[in-house]
């Protein structure tokens, strides 16, 4: 309860209902749940595509991945999607008076460790979610919401091993 | 503290609510045994061995023969341009595109009318369009398009102006007898249909 | 009837304008909420802040009760409705390594775009690793390839696994869910953090 008051957050619960009824509308409107990763999959395939085509053509994953996905992979719901993350995130942002360029960090550590963490835990992610068809958007929560057996698998043990290693990177944190 | 009460108290009965009604399994999507009902006494599914026939010489793109009977049928006769989907294998992913499209006429046929009229049960229930049954089947095909009967002279003329096309036709298609059982001219690779855009679950993931 | 794009109620153009404003909306309550701070987000594994558990779970079980409702009334078909595919392993094992990727850097991919869009210099980094973490995992592809397509499940729902109805998972989904805010909230007293 006390965290509610001194932060000047939207009650979580509040939040939770909100994000709910975005996800309902995108399940609603285009058949799908939200996501993250894929934007940028689509993002890196593009670039490869573009920048070193026989690479692509001889590459088995982006001769997969352009023979499923036919079209431009920018011109895909999650990149104009993640493209409406980052205006509705400035927005909230500027209203509330959040827009500030920083490195946030527990104060015991340096920010140069936290970025070389932040890179490390982005190439982690990253890695992990291509792997698990989804990130913890994509997978767990619209697969959560859909009732997916992998959403609830790929929930689990994202929180599960980030609990279990949780002490380890305590000096990070706390 | 408070909201979480109030969020409860709100989706728990939520919850309550929709545990215990039963599942909505209605396809709005698909026919109504009642509009089913009233399609299968109209018999709009049934084309006449005459109009395919028609259709065949001609050879009108738009026209795709189904032959619902077993693979060594069909690899026994079959008609020209025809592909085989069994109809044990009716639901099956890989024919979705031939049997879900808006493009081509698809006439189903067996031997005689029931295996194509229950594909046609099967496909129009799951809402597709554009599927037809060929009347009276490969038995009602051999008798009237491949070995006509001269009519009796004492018949009308269109009587015998159909008995004259079916034996034109007859000979297009290579008739004059069933007998002609082991010409393989049928081996046509599956034609191309241009998709429809499928109504199918949007591409996902994250 | 629902899912609009699904059923040719509006054009794939649209469909995209749509994701637009619908990634507005996520992103706008995301940094409301407070997804923006690794630090908020962190604090759940430590129980100085479980925002992220209430968040994600109230929006879970509203979108999953709100469905549920739609396909009752006849306004959505849950059919057409993309279930996540099953694939045992990758599941498993791309969970594992995100749980790391989590606890290591602090964010997930939608979160840190949305502290990206509020001036976050570590989400920055964090899209950096993001990036490289996807060209690992396309360019070594023939590595995992088996991996990534082993133990494949079709699209099995919860409730088809346990084979009971959908509603009455939906309800024990639900119940699960609070207890586990009631828990969230006495795991926050017990280990209070100060203004971050």
């Amino acid at each position: 309860m006390s965290e509610v008051i001194k932060t000047k957050y939207l009650n979580p619960y509040v939040g939770g209902v909100l994000l709910g009824l975005v996800l309902l509308a995108a399940n609603f409107v285009s058949g799908r749940g939200l996501g993250a990763s894929g934007a940028i999959k689509s993002a890196v395939v593009t670039t490869v595509n573009t920048v070193m085509p026989s690479h692509a053509e001889n590459s088995a994953f982006y001769t997969e991945y352009n023979e499923s996905h036919p079209g431009n992979p920018m011109k895909s719901w999650l990149v104009f999607e993640m493209l409406g993350v980052l205006i509705g995130g400035f927005l909230s942002g500027a209203f509330a008076k959040r827009l500030k360029f920083k490195v946030e960090h527990f104060p015991k550590i340096t920010s140069k460790r936290r970025l070389m963490f932040a890179v490390l835990g982005g190439i982690l992610f990253g890695f992990g979610s291509q792997l698990g068809r989804g990130c913890t958007s994509g997978s767990a929560l619209s697969g959560m919401a859909v009732l997916s057996v992998g959403g609830f698998i790929t929930m689990a043990f994202i929180f599960g091993t980030a609990f279990v290693l949780a002490y380890f990177f305590r000096k990070n944190w706390i | 503290m408070k909201m979480r009460l109030i969020i409860a108290s709100v989706l728990i009965p939520l919850g309550i609510i929709i545990a215990a009604v039963p599942e909505n399994t209605t396809k709005p999507f698909r026919l109504t045994a009642g509009e089913l009902l009233e399609e299968v006494c109209e018999g709009t599914q049934f084309v006449s061995t005459d109009e395919i026939a028609d259709m065949l010489v001609q050879k009108d793109p738009s026209l795709q023969l189904i032959d619902v009977r077993t693979q060594a049928e069909f690899e026994k006769y079959s008609l020209p341009g025809s592909v085989n989907i069994p109809l044990s294998d009716l639901l099956s992913e890989e024919w979705s595109d031939f049997l879900d499209q808006g493009v081509k006429m698809n006439v189903f046929y067996s031997n005689g009318n029931l295996k194509a009229n229950e594909a046609w049960m099967i496909s129009r229930q799951l809402g597709f369009e554009n599927n037809y049954v060929l009347q009276g089947g490969l038995n009602y095909w051999a008798e009237t398009i491949m070995n006509p009967q001269a009519p009796k002279s004492v018949l009308a003329d269109d009587e015998i102006a159909k008995y004259d096309f079916r034996k034109g036709t007859s000979m297009a298609l290579g008739g004059g007898s069933m007998v002609a059982i082991g010409s393989k001219a049928n081996n046509t690779p599956k034609p191309k249909i241009k998709k429809r855009k499928k109504k199918k679950k949007v591409a996902g993931g994250c | 009837m629902a899912p609009l794009i699904v059923n040719e109620i509006i054009s794939p153009d649209t469909n995209l304008l749509i994701a637009l404003l619908i990634g507005i909306g996520f992103g706008f309550v995301l940094e409301s909420s407070g997804f923006s701070s690794s630090r908020k987000l962190a604090g759940m594994f430590y129980g100085y802040d479980t925002t992220v558990l209430k968040v994600f779970f109230t929006a879970a079980i509203t979108a999953m009760v709100g469905m549920l409702f739609f396909s009752l009334f006849g306004w959505m078909d849950l059919s057409y409705i993309y279930v996540n595919p099953t694939y045992l392993t990758s599941a498993m094992v791309g969970g594992t390594v995100m749980g790391v990727g989590f606890i290591v850097g602090g964010f997930c991919p939608g979160t840190a775009f949305c502290a990206l869009s509020i001036g976050k210099l570590d989400a920055l980094a964090f899209v950096g690793g993001l990036v490289l973490g996807i060209i690992i995992f396309t360019e070594g592809y023939p590595l995992w390839e088996d991996m990534y397509k082993a133990d494949f499940m079709g699209t099995p729902t919860m409730n088809e696994l346990l084979d009971i109805p959908r509603g009455v998972f939906a309800l024990g989904m639900i119940l699960v869910a609070f207890a586990m805010f009631w828990v969230g909230e006495w795991a926050e007293k017990k280990f209070p953090r100060e203004e971050y």
